[in-house]
């Protein structure tokens, strides 16, 4: 034997130590984030700071960060921000204990559909001091709106991300569908959405389907589009009382359940699966993906020229519409550095800062001045276009809808149901019905 | 979890006559055991006791704010349709998994324990699973079970055979958490009968084949019922074991399709510390673990004991 | 005075190879042979082949992956380990595992044999019950101590370090149970032949008793690595910096970002597994002793 036991344990003990001592400050413990940042001292210039920002992010997103935020520190010399990506599924708790522990970060992005819980809670800094009426009247009113609460702003909204339908135009040759949309204008209806997932069904072989839908995990609140295409609503104008027990909900309950029963999406595709609309577009295996703009950079790479695709509208019923992705930026209120918290969320939405941004992520802007112009994205801009147009079909209403309080009880009550709707074989009626009750209990 | 052996027997006196006084006891005992008393008292007896307080308690997430609910999150419990079914796929999971990889590692002991060619190479590799994380077992399931480009699946096809939809469906979603369990637990299971298998004594065997017994009986009348103690810890090893998993489950399934596969343990985690994040009623469902695998064990051991009372 | 150890104190052999029990007659066992060989292989493959897929998936360079899969592979290439140490901390990740892994095994083996040896050898109050109280610890399914535990070492100011894993991990008291069971075979002549030498509790541990253990230090090593290079759950929770993950969370983080690129995930679990397998593949006597002693009266 060439290498006998003692061998092994000396090679093993020093690979070990030397991979080790770089680890060594989880020893010592706190990771610079936990300990107190440097006060800031005085007003105007010279602002002394480290502030923490919490976020999660993809590749893309981490470099425009980064990219954000060298530009910051640039301008104000002596505040330095430190990222801490965490992944999006663990960023809940551990705010939690960051909040418990009353020692909450400076700065921290979270969605539109979860920033009602922090609200409502009265942690974030009111930004009213430094976004007067003419900053906030640069925004979309719309989108301004998802980081007001009780009249007062409590952050900003970074960018908004939308749902589209990317296609592969093979498929759709091979299956004779040539009424392709160019633009919101003429976007296909419910019906001939449907008549164009038929000829698909047609054609696609082996454990090909033609459709996927982005509805999965924390995305199950997506399933409101069709809702909001239909005609109804999720909660009532008080924003308490549910609305969604209506001959609309059940209608757009019915549709989606069609997807499922006449096999037009894979059936580990549902609102629980971890099965997600990008890796299944790159891997071929659908012929159309409805999916968020933030995940064309990657799409692009993961495809890399084997198939030609486009992006097309929504499908459009009553109304068109689709979803409010994306994220604001907030500070605590109780953070040690308020002033220099808010001065870098005043940085990131100037129109340079959102603009490099969006173009780096693919994703999309909130500010007037952007959303009027053609933006130069990195990545594949003819096809943002339809994005950017699609994130118009937004409204105030909706947005007040999703930007509750209590939203993250109805996106994983919207979870629960609609799982049962798609693969428990759940009516439309109990599913609307069930629906309401939870969103009713979630009323706070 | 032992037999009554476990009990501490007490060292005996020195033989001939000791005229020195002994101590009553040893003082030096106190250093011996304080870390160990510390550590446990700290981190797993006061733990367990705080979760039963906890769970009557409602913790909002920002504030850390108590709000006292008696019994509350228990009665919620009782109507808690997820609760329910976490409960049976639990209990499931453990009805199915534990006979099955006793089994299966009985019967690769018995044949590990015959002469056989490169047999020390076959059993590294039946129990090299079991130094593998339950991550890592998951991630690989994940790539094996998955219904669309997974290895099983493809394959099948190659083969001819229909695919299984190991993700949309509830009974193969299970089925591909049994059998990736199997996999990691029945090396376990064959390394403590192979010991057992090795400590019945040659001469019963002899004696059975001058008697003209078949393999069969040899097995039935002088292996198995030797191998009691065996079977006995691994039933409570594999029990604990099928009560508390997690890891596997979480990366696997994480709990689908629906609430399929959910487990106690996934069901508990994702309460506390999900988007939920109600740790009071995550503590209650802890305690329901606890008391479950408290309750089994007892029923065990008394049921050992009377065995080896009559036997 | 060289104390020989004495013959009790040599652990159960497990994979010894004894001669098996002789067949009725030599004329059957060649059947018998060949349909055990047919057995084991099969069993061999069927045991090895997910390690297999795992490892050729990781060196074959593959993103994505379509309906057809190959078992037999097709190349060979580093690209999805690139891929996946150019994008995360990894090598961090791994430092994490070894320092967090060896100091809880350290302070482990320490808390168990000294009070393995307490309970073996000593004579003190409440014995008994104290024994049993450790043994129903053993019980305690982590899932059911999570939030006070979270709650605890939130309060102390642990959460977010090493230490928040490392404390807790040494509670483990499945090694004062071992330790005792080995203990318990020393012969106590040793010992009062020492004290009547005058030397105290900790002299007579430390010279006499504690050679004497070394089977059963390298088990305990053994096992308490094996056990905390996998720790998941609790780690999971009580280590929010991704600056300060373990391998396993490290896995389970990559698996929401790479979803299903298993060419990535693939290397990042051989990344993960390799070191506890080559440990285990030299160390296999002790680790499968340990295991079997564990469950031998």
């Amino acid at each position: 034997m060439a290498l006998n036991r003692r061998q092994i344990l000396t090679g093993g003990l020093s690979l070990g130590a030397a991979a080790g001592l770089s680890s060594c400050a989880g020893l010592t413990g706190r990771s610079s984030s936990d300990t107190p940042s440097a006060s800031s001292s005085g007003s105007g210039g010279a602002l002394q700071a480290e502030l923490t920002f919490v976020n999660w992010s993809g590749d893309t997103e981490k470099m425009a960060f980064d990219a954000v935020i060298k530009a910051f520190e640039a301008a104000n010399p002596g505040i330095t921000v430190k990222t801490e990506t965490v992944p999006y599924a663990s960023i809940q708790t551990n705010l939690d204990s960051r909040f418990q522990a009353a020692n909450p970060p400076d700065l921290f992005r979270v969605s539109y559909i979860d920033i009602g819980q922090y609200t409502s809670q009265d942690v974030l800094l009111d930004v009213s001091g430094t976004f007067d009426q003419a900053k906030v009247d640069a925004f979309v009113p719309g989108l301004w709106q998802g980081v007001v609460y009780d009249g007062k702003p409590y952050g900003v909204p970074h960018q908004i991300d939308t749902t589209a339908i990317l296609y592969r135009l093979d498929s759709f040759e091979a299956a004779g569908i040539t009424n392709i949309p160019t633009g919101l204008d003429d976007a296909w209806t419910w019906e001939e959405f449907a008549e164009a997932s038929r000829k698909l069904a047609g054609i696609v072989k082996g454990k090909q389907s033609p459709f996927i839908y982005d509805w999965q995990s924390a995305g199950a609140y997506r399933w409101l589009s069709w809702l909001f295409q239909a005609g109804g609503n999720a909660l009532g104008e008080d924003l308490r009382t549910p609305a969604i027990d209506s001959d609309q909900g059940r209608r757009a309950v019915e549709f989606t359940q069609s997807f499922f029963t006449n096999e037009w999406v894979p059936r580990n595709s549902s609102v629980k699966s971890a099965t997600y609309p990008d890796s299944v577009f790159i891997a071929g295996t659908v012929a159309m993906a409805f999916a968020g703009d933030f995940l064309l950079p990657g799409i692009e790479t993961g495809v890399k020229g084997k198939f030609e695709y486009g992006a097309m509208p929504m499908p459009r019923d009553v109304n068109a519409a689709s979803d409010l992705g994306g994220n604001a930026i907030v500070a605590a209120k109780d953070g040690k550095n308020t002033e220099a918290a808010a001065r870098f969320l005043d940085f990131i939405v100037t129109e340079e800062q959102q603009r490099t941004f969006c173009e780096a992520t693919g994703q999309l802007p909130t500010l007037n001045a952007l959303t009027t112009t053609d933006l130069d994205f990195a990545v594949r801009p003819e096809l943002m276009k339809t994005f950017v147009e699609q994130a118009t079909t937004i409204t105030p209403e909706q947005v007040r809808q999703v930007t509750v309080p209590q939203f993250a009880q109805v996106n994983t009550a919207l979870q629960a149901e609609l799982e049962k709707a798609f693969l428990g074989g759940a009516s439309a009626a109990d599913t609307t019905a069930a629906l309401a009750a939870a969103i009713e209990k979630a009323a706070p | 979890m032992t037999a009554v052996s476990a009990l501490p027997t007490t060292a005996p006196p020195v033989g001939g006559g000791n005229r020195r006084r002994r101590p009553r006891w040893d003082r030096s005992a106190i250093a011996f055991l304080a870390p160990a008393l510390l550590l446990s008292i700290g981190f797993l007896i006061v733990p367990m006791v705080a979760a039963f307080v906890y769970s009557t308690a409602r913790i909002a997430p920002l504030s850390g704010k108590i709000t006292w609910l008696g019994l509350e999150n228990y009665a919620t419990m009782l109507s808690d349709p997820v609760f329910y079914r976490s409960l049976l796929n639990t209990a499931l999971f453990m009805l199915i998994t534990v006979p099955l990889s006793m089994a299966v590692g009985l019967a690769l002991a018995v044949l590990m324990n015959s002469v056989l060619p490169g047999r020390k190479v076959v059993r590294t590799i039946i129990y090299l699973p079991l130094v593998i994380s339950g991550v890592a077992v998951g991630l690989i399931g994940t790539f094996l079970f998955n219904e669309t480009i997974g290895v099983f699946n493809g394959l099948a096809t190659s083969l001819g055979l229909p695919n299984a939809s190991w993700q949309s469906s509830g009974i193969p979603a299970f089925a591909s958490l049994v059998l990736i369990t199997l996999w990691i637990r029945v090396g376990f299971t064959m390394i403590i009968y192979l010991a057992g298998l090795q400590a019945v004594p040659q001469e019963l065997y002899e004696a059975a084949s001058v008697e003209g017994a078949t393999t069969w009986q040899r097995f039935r009348f002088i292996t198995f019922p030797l191998l009691g103690p065996s079977t006995f810890f691994l039933l409570i090893m594999n029990v604990i074991y099928s009560f508390q998993v997690f890891d596997t489950v979480f990366v696997l399934t994480n709990g689908g399709p629906g609430v399929a596969t959910e487990v106690l343990g996934t069901y508990a985690y994702k309460t506390a510390f999900g988007p939920a994040r109600d740790q009071g009623y995550g503590a209650a469902i802890g305690v329901v673990i606890f008391f479950l695998t408290l309750i089994f064990t007892i029923v065990q051991w008394r049921t050992n004991r009377n065995r080896d009372e009559t036997a | 005075m060289a104390i020989t150890a004495p013959r009790a104190l040599a652990p159960t052999r497990v994979d010894a190879d004894r001669r098996p029990a002789p067949p009725g007659r030599r004329g059957r066992s060649k059947v018998g042979l060949v349909v055990r060989i047919v057995l084991a292989v099969a069993t061999a493959v069927v045991m090895a082949f997910p390690l297999w897929i795992m490892l050729t998936t990781a060196f074959s360079g593959q993103q994505t992956f379509d309906a057809e899969v190959s078992v037999i592979p097709q190349q060979f290439s580093l690209a999805n380990f690139t891929r996946v140490l150019d994008a995360w901390p990894v090598g961090v990740w791994f430092g994490n595992s070894v320092v967090i892994t060896l100091i809880t095994t350290a302070l482990t083996v320490a808390v168990s044999v000294l009070a393995g040896y307490a309970f073996a050898k000593l004579v003190f109050p409440a014995k008994n019950v104290l024994f049993l109280v450790m043994l129903a610890t053993m019980m305690i399914p982590t899932q059911a101590i999570l939030v006070p535990q979270f709650r605890i070492v939130n309060g102390l100011g642990l959460i977010g370090t090493f230490w928040a894993v490392i404390v807790p991990g040494a509670a483990a008291t499945f090694g004062i149970f071992l330790a005792r069971q080995f203990m318990l075979a020393i012969p106590n002549e040793l010992m009062e032949a020492a004290k009547l030498d005058g030397a105290g509790s900790l002299r007579i541990f430390w010279s006499i008793v504690l050679p004497l253990c070394k089977p059963l230090l390298a088990v305990l090593t053994l096992l308490a690595l094996m056990y905390q290079w996998n720790d998941f759950l609790w780690p999971l929770i009580a280590l929010k910096d991704p600056a300060l993950y373990t391998l396993p969370i490290g896995l389970q983080f990559l698996q929401g970002q790479y979803q299903t690129d298993y060419g990535a995930l693939m290397a990042m679990t051989l990344i993960s597994v390799a070191p506890l397998v080559v440990l285990f593949l030299a160390f296999q006597r002790f680790f499968v002793q340990g295991l079997a002693t564990t469950g031998i009266r």
